[in-house]
């Protein structure tokens, strides 16, 4: 084995630029031909492309297609674009558009910005691990087990009307997943329970990469307080704001399991977004086309979302 | 004062952070037929084994429980191995495009899972899959693989190319380098994809509601969703041993491996 390393010294030597495909760097060298063919490279991604492609791609322009026909799930007809012309018009849709707006919006001033204000907090804090793994700890649990618990604090025999009650505050407590906008907002808060913590992580870690040198001039300068935080710490912060806004946006557009448990998207669909407007249409009331119709729609703007953060990081991208 | 109220502000977030699972535990303890119509904040009885057990047996969450448990660590493995694989093709072989490839299978990812329900029922539906475990699986792999093999792949990148060099100069075949050298050396990236993907199997609702239908092939999620139905009138105390136990697995995998399974989310903002 050492033998054949001191052959390959000279040979490496020579060539000056490295890349980072060997298989392809090597062509001319020992392996050539037995099993670097481009073919029989691609065969160790065939099963990888195999189920994306049958199981999801396949899926994905079916769906594309699908939603230019009125289907019931036994006949269906082509019917062009009205499909998408019914979604302007849809009244359960418009609603459901303003509860995703809702669902964005809040998503960014809760779970985003209560976390970015509790990583500050945390970093470097006594117990501050503790603090930070307690608020982590609901984002190991799933959708459907956050539904339920929240939905038990959230009746109107629940526990969040118990403590108005008991604090004097009788007249605020109300039922809370039965009327809209209330619906809405409390799902929300329950998806804030579920979600911060993986922003607090994110947030501290980019607090962890500021430059120490920054801190100590800026502390020279005589620079502390908010405007420490204003001026040092949040424009350090950037690139890892981008990425946690983006997520929070996605994860917020894709939220289902939560909602479905805890409300079904009721009363009368007042508490549905676009990711439960879609299931109803096609799984409930054999919407199919118009269904996809919905699903196509939340598609482009989730991937609009996802290029915010995805651009940076991708091979073959635009990484500025 | 500054400091003062830093600390106040994350006792207060850590307080209300922990009213929930508190709640949850402690009205979990409560026997089943003796809940009052509002939550106990102080322990009454210690029914937590009997509620256990109704929503384990009687409700059926023991049996999804099995199977998820069979999902989420076949299909999480099958899927960062199909992942590996694939990783290993576009960093390291020389395949043409590999800038296609990868995007080819990330797009799995990018995507609501809305997207793909309509479809996936038809082809369930026309291939005898509905309702089967053989398709809850096969579908899983097909969702996890994605993100695993995005893990995987930027872990892939970062191994210094001359290690595969030296390996095929000395005459290794691709399998052996794969075998030997990658899987070897990335083994807490895979296991990071692995707690990951296991957790996402584990946690699935939509997939399950829509693609099975029968008790012994629904995921626990979905079993969950059922026991909550079902067990509406009698209250809460066994509706919440359900998400305790549900929630158990995935939060000892995360107590466990804590480092690991971050390591899967934080990797996109990397």
């Amino acid at each position: 084995m050492s033998e054949t390393l001191s052959t390959a010294r000279p040979l490496r030597a020579r060539r000056r630029i490295p890349t980072r495909t060997p298989g392809r760097a090597s062509g001319a060298g020992a392996a050539r031909g037995r099993l670097g063919s481009p073919g029989s490279s691609l065969l160790w991604a065939a099963p990888a492309l195999a189920f994306v492609g049958i199981l999801l791609v396949y899926p994905f322009f079916r769906s594309v297609y699908g939603s230019l026909f009125a289907d019931n799930g036994f006949t269906s007809e082509f019917v062009g674009l009205d499909n998408y012309v019914r979604l302007a018009e849809d009244p359960i849709l418009g609603r459901s558009l303003i509860n995703t707006v809702m669902w964005v919006a809040g998503t960014l001033l809760l779970p985003v910005a209560v976390g970015l204000l509790i990583a500050v907090a945390t970093y470097r804090m006594r117990l501050g691990n503790l603090a930070t793994l307690v608020i982590v700890l609901p984002y190991a649990i799933s959708g459907a087990s956050t539904a339920v618990v929240w939905k038990f604090m959230l009746t109107s025999g629940g526990a969040v009307n118990q403590v108005l009650g008991a604090v004097g505050l009788e007249s605020l407590a109300q039922p809370w997943l039965l009327e809209w906008p209330q619906n809405t907002l409390s799902l929300i808060v329950a998806g804030t329970w579920q979600a911060t913590g993986i922003n607090v992580v994110l947030f501290t870690i980019g607090l962890r990469a500021i430059p120490r040198d920054i801190v100590e001039a800026a502390h020279l300068d005589g620079v502390s307080g908010w405007s420490m935080f204003r001026h040092i710490t949040l424009p350090q912060l950037r690139a890892m704001t981008v990425v946690v806004v983006g997520m929070a946006i996605v994860n917020s557009l894709k939220a289902f399991d939560l909602i479905w448990v805890l409300t079904q998207g009721g009363p009368s669909r007042s508490s549905e977004t676009l990711a439960l407007t879609m299931y109803r249409e096609a799984f409930r009331l054999f919407h199919v086309g118009y269904g996809s119709a919905v699903a196509l729609v939340l598609s482009v703007i989730v991937v609009a979302a996802s290029w915010l953060y995805l651009r940076r990081q991708m091979p073959g991208g635009t990484r500025d | 004062m500054g400091r003062a109220l830093r600390n106040l502000f994350v006792a207060g977030c850590v307080l209300l952070w922990l009213i929930p699972l508190y709640l949850l535990i402690v009205n979990a303890l409560t026997p089943a037929g003796g809940y009052t119509g509002t939550p106990d904040w102080a322990p009454r009885g210690f029914a937590v084994l009997d509620n256990l057990r109704i929503a384990w047996s009687e409700a059926g969450v023991g049996e999804s429980f099995l199977v998820s448990l069979l999902y989420a660590v076949v299909c999480g493995a099958v899927a960062v191995l199909v992942a590996a694989m694939a990783a290993f093709a576009v960093v390291v072989l020389p395949v043409p495009r590999p800038a296609f490839w990868f995007w080819l299978i990330y797009s799995g990812t990018l995507f609501p899972l809305q997207m793909f329900l309509a479809p996936l029922f038809g082809l369930y539906a026309d291939a005898n899959l509905y309702d089967t475990r053989l398709g809850l699986m096969l579908v899983y792999v097909a969702w996890a693989a994605p993100f695993a093999f995005f893990l995987v792949r930027n872990q892939m990148t970062t191994m210094p190319p001359e290690i595969t060099e030296a390996a095929m100069l000395d005459g290794a075949s691709f399998r052996r380098i794969f075998w030997r050298i990658h899987v070897p050396l990335m083994s807490s990236g895979l296991g990071a994809a692995f707690i990951f993907q296991f957790t996402a199997v584990w946690n699935d609702l939509l997939l399950g509601i829509t693609l099975s239908r029968s008790p012994e092939v629904q995921p626990v999620m979905a079993a969950l969703m059922t026991l909550n139905s079902a067990y509406a009138s009698s209250g809460p105390p066994v509706i919440l041993a359900g998400a305790l136990i549900v929630s158990v697995p995935t939060l000892l995998v995360f107590l466990l491996f804590r480092g690991l399974f971050l390591r899967g989310v934080t990797a996109i903002a990397r």
